[in-house]
């Protein structure tokens, strides 16, 4: 690590202004991307802004059609939320399988997606489900929020307050996790919400993405038996020691079967 | 309290006494070593695989405020410090010209041969300065061309590691009867041909590798905290070979040490560096290697390439076993390096298995990568992996069945005593009784079953068998010192280095039994060279064959001496007193001694017989055994393979090994699951990766798959212990290696009967969904 100073302001205003005062400042929520990253001297903030006392950032709120998670919750927080479980179970259980516990006691739903880490659940998550992500400037539509590798649409200083999900009236999740990490190698959530299905996949490209051709072909039959092979071309997938391109472009399809099944269970 | 302990501690099931101090936080790990003063070094890496330093230029660094000095190879030249040598038992080629050891200096001097080489040691007041100073030196490096696959090196005009190696071949090897192979081949009816890889991994301990030294410049003497499994002989090497301070002035000690696996077996060059800075700053040094750091500069382990060849008659009898193997050796001769694709797999070749010949030929070339050197098994693991796998795999090609293949040519129990076509002195044991153990154990009445739940969900279920032969290593000596204190307590020392697996309990177990005092009586230390004489540290399961033989020799002297101490007490002659539990007696009297109360005559002549000294009761022994012992089981394995994605799940586990006598049934429990959880680890996930320029690409724990509890099945464990070896005094075979010899092949053949309705014989470790996935593909392919 290099020397950096902290700041633990209380509220959304006064993160503001501490980002405002730093001569390089940077959010810290959960820390469990960025002290890693600290550690092995690949980002040199001047100051790091916790946002671990604004708690106004925490909690969750269940209304008729939608769940509000606030940024700063915990991937374990979510996880065990009687709201979410019942309304939403496959976000529970996405929130569930993240890292192991001391990363799910730590991480927040804010900075996962902030982080947009190719591999990370979350963003299958938000982008499958159709969540809006709201900040202190605007309410952005997930279509819009994941903009390439740990890239997103937050501008310099745009801090996530919380994230709106609407109940689907089904959803799955499926993860094939990396063995060395546990990340998703490849990770499809599917929700069919009103007579619209959504299909995410997280793990096998640079950032996440939808699949159109298996969201037409589950709008016309809800059936894991509609998703055939080869809907998705492997040459723009991620090509690794973990996993070919060739074999992730084979996973999401059986994956994507999966998420449908348990969405129809 | 006092835990008492029966029989001579043999069989007691007596829980391990260092766990309360380990799992309270109260362990003395290296990093828990902190001396006054002591300054903190860190070292630079070759970023490059194959290079010329051109220059290297420290000023900047040295500028920076606390830093208190920077090492290069300039200086180790100046220095005129020898180099580390290998001690492989293995010395010559096949013709008996001297095997090609190539200059090991603990810096880099001129030219790079491995990324993650040392090229600079620098020391300063705090670890972030260390940090900052690393980012100063500047290093120009002249790229040269890099190979690091084992079978690409020995090609002609592939790149030239070491000028006196040609074809970068250090060393090559042949076992067994070339003729009589050949012969044997010449008369069978099938001979099955199969290639196979054992993969490249690392030991990866959850203790990183770390040293503190010092040096006191009034005696000119230096110590060395090291977490190491060898302080003896690396004493040596590192006192008199490299430094040439001479091994009186080096006293190493290894505190407790959190897993070594053999990777913390050889000389590594850090801590030569250290003790270096330590003598130029007159002030203790402290150096702890991350984890990022040990997966470049940790020895790996395996890395052969291999053809097997098997021999056969129509009816299953096999003939002939030939085994071709390449086996990599990374950019220097690692301590016993060069040992292990030579002699280290020959000897234990066809296993437990009936040959009328095998032969045996290995190549062991240098490559530009980290140093290899034992991982847990040290070439048996690879030879087992060898025969285990080509029995399954002629099996398959001749449509046999490979559990009758295996009852079928094991040696029977009537022909042991014998000497194995390999010269391996194999003197006792029961390998059918031992075969039919492990299937009786595995409940393969109830199989068809478990397959039958397994198709409901979708899945494909197979069964693997292997039939290991081990055979034990390491020094063949070893001490066992007991003191009996004025306070009560019982100083216990050995020589051999326990990394976690319990040898403060078992040790202590055995004295304790002997003599009937209570295990909390019983202060036990190990590496440290002022502590014992001679230690052979830890490699080979040699701890309880020569440590624990070793303590129930001192131990059956101490009750001798005191049997006289007794007899004179009572004036009768020493045969007359017995002891039992703890207590002399004389029968048909009621004289009785305890043994405490012998101890504490032992210090006045008054209570001692003209033969015996003061002090006569602390017994310092030495046990050396003859030849190595024979080791030996049956794994089985039963898996889930999902034909959409390839995932195997190890879904039933089943061993019996004949390790002799059991002396703490948990201890050996626990190297069993040990050793199968890294022989599942090496089957499945586990693999070391280098580029073709000779950049690790498996750098991190995030790239490097190491298993995890939830990937280990449940493990039923049995022991024959009716076969018992006279080779040492409690009649044991080595335990701490047997479960990854045993386990990759049993996981592997397991995988190939899962998948066999698809044609899928073979598969390469490690069987990573996406191998397994495609391995399906193509056989649907091909047929």
């Amino acid at each position: 690590m290099y020397d950096f100073g902290i700041k633990s302001p209380g509220s959304v205003d006064d993160v503001k202004a501490a980002l405002a005062e730093a001569e390089d400042g940077q959010f810290l929520a959960g820390g469990q991307t960025l002290i890693p990253v600290l550690k092995q001297r690949l980002a040199m903030p001047s100051d790091l802004i916790s946002l671990g006392r604004v708690e106004a950032l925490s909690g969750i709120q269940a209304g008729g059609d939608s769940i509000s998670i606030k940024a700063m919750t915990t991937h374990a927080t979510v996880a065990a939320n009687n709201d979410v479980k019942s309304a939403i179970p496959a976000l529970a259980k996405l929130a569930g399988g993240i890292g192991d516990p001391h990363v799910r006691n730590r991480g927040t739903i804010g900075g996962s997606v902030a982080n947009n880490d190719p591999a990370a659940d979350y963003p299958a998550a938000v982008l499958g489900l159709g969540a809006t992500v709201i900040t202190t400037e605007r309410e952005i539509d997930a279509d819009n929020f994941f903009t390439g590798m740990f890239d997103t649409s937050l501008k310099e200083g745009e801090l996530i307050t919380e994230i709106v999900f609407p109940i689907p009236e089904s959803a799955g999740y499926i993860k094939f996790p990396n063995p060395a990490t546990r990340y998703a190698l490849v990770g499809v959530m599917v929700a069919k919400i009103g007579n619209t299905v959504r299909v995410a996949v997280t793990g096998a490209g640079p950032c996440v993405f939808r699949v159109a051709e298996m969201e037409q072909a589950l709008t016309a039959s809800f059936s894991p038996d509609s998703i055939k092979d080869g809907l998705v071309a492997a040459d723009d997938l991620n090509n690794d020691i973990h996993a070919s391109r060739d074999y992730r472009a084979h996973l999401i399809g059986v994956l994507a079967r999966r998420a449908v099944a348990e969405a129809c269970a | 309290m006092a835990t008492y302990v029966a029989r001579n501690g043999i069989g007691e099931r007596q829980r391990r006494m260092e766990d309360f101090r380990f799992l309270t936080g109260h362990g003395t790990y290296i990093d828990d070593v902190n001396l006054e003063n002591q300054a903190y070094a860190m070292v630079l890496r070759s970023p490059e695989a194959h290079a010329d330093i051109t220059s290297i230029d420290a000023s900047e660094a040295l500028a920076l405020d606390g830093v208190l000095l920077v090492v290069t190879g300039e200086d180790w030249k100046a220095a005129g410090y020898g180099t580390i040598p290998t001690k492989s038992g293995v010395r010559n080629f096949k013709n008996g010209s001297d095997m090609k050891e190539p200059p090991h200096h603990a810096i880099a001097i001129d030219r790079v041969r491995y990324v993650g080489q040392p090229v600079a040691l620098v020391v300063a007041e705090s670890l972030d300065i260390c940090r900052d100073a690393l980012e100063l030196i500047e290093v120009d490096y002249a790229s040269l061309p890099a190979v690091t696959h084992q079978s690409e090196a020995i090609k002609d005009g592939a790149p030239q590691i070491w000028d006196i190696a040609p074809n970068n071949i250090c060393l090559d090897f042949e076992l067994g009867d070339e003729e009589a192979q050949k012969k044997a081949f010449a008369a069978a009816d099938h001979i099955i041909t199969l290639e196979l890889v054992n993969n490249r991994v690392t030991a990866a301990p959850i203790e990183p590798r770390g040293a503190v030294a010092d040096y006191d410049a009034a005696t000119g003497k230096y110590t060395l905290w090291n977490a190491s499994q060898n302080i003896h002989a690396n004493r040596d090497i590192i006192a008199d070979n490299v430094l040439k301070i001479g091994k009186e002035n080096l006293h190493h000690i290894a505190p407790d040490v959190g897993g070594g696996f053999g990777g913390k077996n050889g000389v590594y060059q850090e801590p030569i560096l250290i003790l270096h800075a330590a003598g130029q700053l007159k002030r203790p040094v402290k150096w702890i290697n991350d984890r990022a750091e040990s997966f470049l500069s940790d020895t790996h382990g395996r890395d052969q390439v291999s053809s097997v060849q098997l021999a056969l008659d129509a009816d299953g009898t096999f003939r002939g076993l030939r085994t071709e193997t390449v086996g990599n050796l990374g950019a220097f001769c690692g301590t016993v390096g060069p040992f292990t694709p030579t002699g280290g797999s020959s000897r234990t070749q066809g296993g437990p298995f009936k040959f009328d010949a095998i032969y045996y030929t290995a190549i062991a070339p240098f490559t530009n990568t980290c140093p290899l050197d034992p991982y847990r098994g040290a070439g048996r693991p690879e030879g087992s992996y060898q025969m285990d796998r080509i029995i399954d795999f002629a099996a398959a090609k001749l449509g046999m069945d490979p559990i009758e293949l295996r009852r079928k040519n094991l040696i029977p129990a009537a022909d042991l005593p014998m000497k194995s076509p390999m010269g391996l002195d194999i003197d006792c044991g029961n390998f059918p009784a031992v075969f039919e153990q492990t299937m009786q154990l595995s409940d393969r009445e109830g199989y068809a079953k478990r397959k039958e739940a397994t198709e409901a969900k979708g899945l494909k279920r197979g069964f693997g068998v292997c039939m290991y032969l081990e055979c034990t290593g390491g020094g063949p000596k070893e001490e066992a010192k007991v003191v009996f204190r004025d306070d009560g307590k019982v100083e216990l020392s050995v020589g051999t280095a326990s990394t976690g697996m319990g040898h403060e309990t078992v040790f202590a177990q055995l004295l304790a039994g002997h003599l009937g005092l209570p295990m909390e009586d019983i202060e036990f230390h190990q590496s440290d060279t002022d502590a014992t004489s001679m230690g052979g540290g830890h490699g080979g399961s040699r701890g309880l064959e020569v440590g624990g033989s070793a303590v129930t020799q001192t131990s059956r002297q101490i009750i001798e001496v005191g049997r006289k101490i007794a007899a004179h007490r009572f004036d009768v002659d020493a045969a007359k007193v017995d002891f039992e539990e703890g207590r002399f007696h004389v029968p048909g009297t009621n004289h009785t001694m305890t043994i405490r109360d012998a101890i504490d005559a032992q210090n006045d002549p008054d209570n001692l017989p003209d033969d015996l000294e003061p002090g006569c009761m602390n017994i310092t022994s030495v046990f050396e055994r003859g030849i190595i012992s024979i080791p030996n089981g049956g794994h089985a394995c039963e898996v889930e393979v999902d034909p959409d994605t390839g995932t195997v799940k190890v879904d039933g586990y089943w061993v019996v090994d004949d390790f002799g006598t059991i002396v703490n049934p948990m201890l050996a429990d626990g190297q069993v699951m040990g050793g199968i959880a890294q022989g599942i680890g090496q089957a499945l996930m586990e693999n070391i990766v280098y580029d073709e320029s000779g950049q690790l690409v498996t750098g991190s724990l995030m790239d490097y798959a190491l298993p995890r509890a939830d990937d280990m099945p449940k493990m039923v464990i049995g022991y024959y212990e009716d076969a018992p070896t006279e080779k040492n005094i409690l009649g044991v075979k080595g335990a701490g290696e047997a479960g990854c010899v045993g386990a990759p092949p049993a996981v592997v053949n397991a995988v190939c009967d899962a998948l066999k309705e698809y044609g899928v014989h073979h598969i390469d470790m490690p069987l990573t969904p996406e191998r397994v996935w495609r391995a399906i593909q193509d056989a649907k392919a091909e047929s």
